[in-house]
């Protein structure tokens, strides 16, 4: 969880209520009941009552049972260097987990000058990235785990 | 042999890593012979194959592609973009799949990397049959009668060749390979029909209708000497084997050295397989097969990679070919001379299939239950173990129980013992055949033609 939250405090904005959901649904699959975060001067302590996060609008993260749900997985086309985010982009990475529609740039495999796009095949919550950021991925490897809309 | 001042073959380049394009028993042989050497190891596998044990053993081991060979193994852009992006500085083709493939040696040559096998153009000259001929006449290697080019299109012309040749005759596609592409002609009046049938299946499966004509032998062994050059213009063969124990053109054992041929007998061709090689710029391992006949060779076609049945030849020269291979691929001179080359007792090897032994279907599924035999004079070259799962999508080969003994007589004996002890449950295998095969006195009393063992199944079926 601390480096979750590590990364999490690196780029994040706390005033963004989107971030709070997100950050309020992971906690919630990830079965913790709060976190306290400092970003300088700023506080942020969520508490996490499990089963009523149903306010959760983006990503409600209370109805999935991560046993049950029928997950799949986004796997690598070729092989390649799988990387999270395009190298001309300055956007800070994406915050899991998040709504997806077919067609979504998830990802990007790098093979040789090539930088391939990896995108989403459905609809969905993409709940975790499977593959690490600069990491050698073969073909057929899954590379993000996406789970039905509720 | 500090010679071959004809040799032309560019010096290669050293690596430190190795990206291995095959799978099963070669792709672990050539892996402990790149560890052996302080070498890396890239393994690339497809997708049938992610799962198998031996993939862990490599430093890197990379899925290219789905189960289908043709997107996987046989995918020059999948695996030249593996060696890209591991950094691979040379490529081992292993056999079957790309390892004959003359574009292949030349991409990979291309992309800034080391191909573990002969030059673009030597693998092109002995893949195609008559320029491989033309060659090995050149250098006064004994050839089948019949010319060394293409049938002209004028049958006439043709009936003339073959009457010159003398019946019965055998045309083959002049790309073909794998005892496919060709048709016995036993006499004249069989003769139109059969060219006519060949080109088009030559047409259709080597993209070539060309056609050549040689004198049919009727009862031939197959011989083949394997031979080992640098780059440097040196030569030698490390000995040779007696592949006649043959199913549809397929090796089914082998044997090293062959029995019933004179040194001296078998040494004036072999030194002429090792000219021929320095004529045509050869780099590598490589084996030049002949039909053998009442004491007379007649070469039919070069190897131009590590063959499966390498390793009895290891064990009667006690010479790693596949480190000299590699070896000789990163530039390093020939430490041995031809005179330091000996052949040490009897090897015998099996192939062992996953196939039925009566019908020979191939069986696929998991293996529940493993015992390999071992002791002294007893290897196998295996990838396989209690639990895996042999995949319907590849050849059968499973593994290679080789025996080595001071003689052939005591190579058989310990090979029935080694025969004996080898159990695999949970699919079929060929064992039951194998175990047969080394109880039949014709087999034990040696010199066995190639359609022997046809001949001994059509008889048991019947019986």
């Amino acid at each position: 969880m601390a480096e979750t939250a590590e990364r999490i405090m690196s780029g994040a904005d706390f005033s963004d209520p989107a971030v709070i959901a997100s950050l309020a649904a992971a906690l919630e699959v990830a079965g913790v009941d709060g976190i306290e975060i400092e970003q300088g001067a700023r506080k942020v302590r969520i508490v996490v009552e499990h089963g009523v996060l149903g306010a959760v609008s983006q990503v409600n993260a209370s109805q999935r049972n991560p046993a049950t749900a029928h997950s799949s997985a986004v796997k690598a086309p070729m092989a390649g260097i799988f990387c999270r985010d395009h190298p001309a982009s300055f956007t800070p990475p994406f915050e899991l987990p998040r709504e997806v529609v077919p067609g979504d740039t998830l990802g990007f495999l790098r093979v040789g000058p090539v930088l391939l796009p990896v995108k989403a095949s459905g609809t969905g919550i993409l709940t975790r990235s499977l593959a690490a950021d600069g990491s050698l991925v073969g073909y057929g490897e899954p590379l993000f785990e996406i789970e039905p809309c509720p | 042999m500090p010679n071959g001042q004809t040799h032309t073959a560019e010096p290669s380049r050293d690596f430190d890593t190795v990206l291995i394009a095959n799978r099963g028993e070669i792709a672990l042989r050539i892996l402990r012979a790149c560890k052996d050497l302080g070498l890396k190891t890239v393994l690339v596998c497809s997708q049938a194959d992610r799962q198998a044990r031996y993939g862990a053993l490599a430093d890197t081991s990379l899925c290219i592609g789905p189960a289908s060979a043709g997107k996987s193994y046989l995918n020059k852009d999948a695996i030249l973009l593996a060696g890209r992006l591991t950094g691979a500085g040379a490529v081992h083709p292993g056999y079957g799949f790309l390892s004959e493939n003359a574009a292949f040696s030349a991409a990979v040559e291309d992309a800034g990397m080391v191909f573990i096998g002969p030059t673009a153009e030597s693998i092109a000259i002995m893949g195609d049959k008559i320029a491989a001929k033309s060659a090995m006449i050149a250098a006064g290697v004994p050839c089948v009668p019949g010319p060394d080019s293409k049938l002209p299109d004028d049958l006439a012309a043709v009936e003339a060749i073959a009457s010159e040749i003398g019946y019965p005759v055998i045309v083959k596609a002049t790309g073909g390979g794998g005892g496919r592409g060709m048709r016995v002609v036993p006499d004249a009046g069989a003769l139109h029909e059969a060219i006519a049938v060949t080109r088009e299946e030559a047409r259709q499966a080597f993209g070539s209708p060309a056609l050549y004509m040689e004198k049919f032998l009727q009862h031939p062994r197959h011989i083949e000497i394997q031979v080992l050059c640098d780059v440097h213009g040196n030569a030698i063969w490390l000995g040779h084997r007696d592949c006649s124990m043959q199913r549809r053109h397929q090796k089914v054992i082998e044997e090293a050295p062959a029995p019933g041929i004179a040194p001296d007998v078998i040494g004036l061709i072999a030194a002429a397989c090792v000219r021929a090689c320095l004529q045509i710029g050869y780099r590598g391992v490589g084996t030049l097969e002949f039909l053998y006949e009442d004491g007379y060779f007649y070469f039919i076609e070069m190897n131009t990679r590590l063959q499966v049945e390498h390793p009895v030849t290891e064990m009667t020269s006690g010479i790693d070919i596949v480190q000299a291979q590699i070896k000789s691929a990163r530039g390093i001179p020939l430490d041995i001379v031809q005179a330091d080359v000996t052949v040490d007792g009897h090897a015998f090897e099996c192939r062992i299939n996953a196939e039925d032994p009566t019908t020979f279907l191939a069986s696929a599924g998991t293996i529940t239950a493993l015992t390999l035999p071992s002791g002294p004079g007893i290897r196998v070259d295996t990838h396989v173990h209690a639990s895996y799962k042999v995949s319907p999508y590849y050849d059968s080969l499973i593994g290679k129980l080789i025996v080595h003994a001071p003689s052939r007589a005591e190579a058989i004996v310990k090979m029935r013992a080694a025969l004996a002890e080898t159990e695999i449950e949970g699919i079929s295998t060929n064992l039951p055949l194998l175990r047969r095969i080394f109880d039949d006195n014709g087999f034990a009393t040696g010199c066995t033609d190639i359609h022997y063992l046809e001949k001994w199944l059509k008889q048991r079926s019947a019986s």
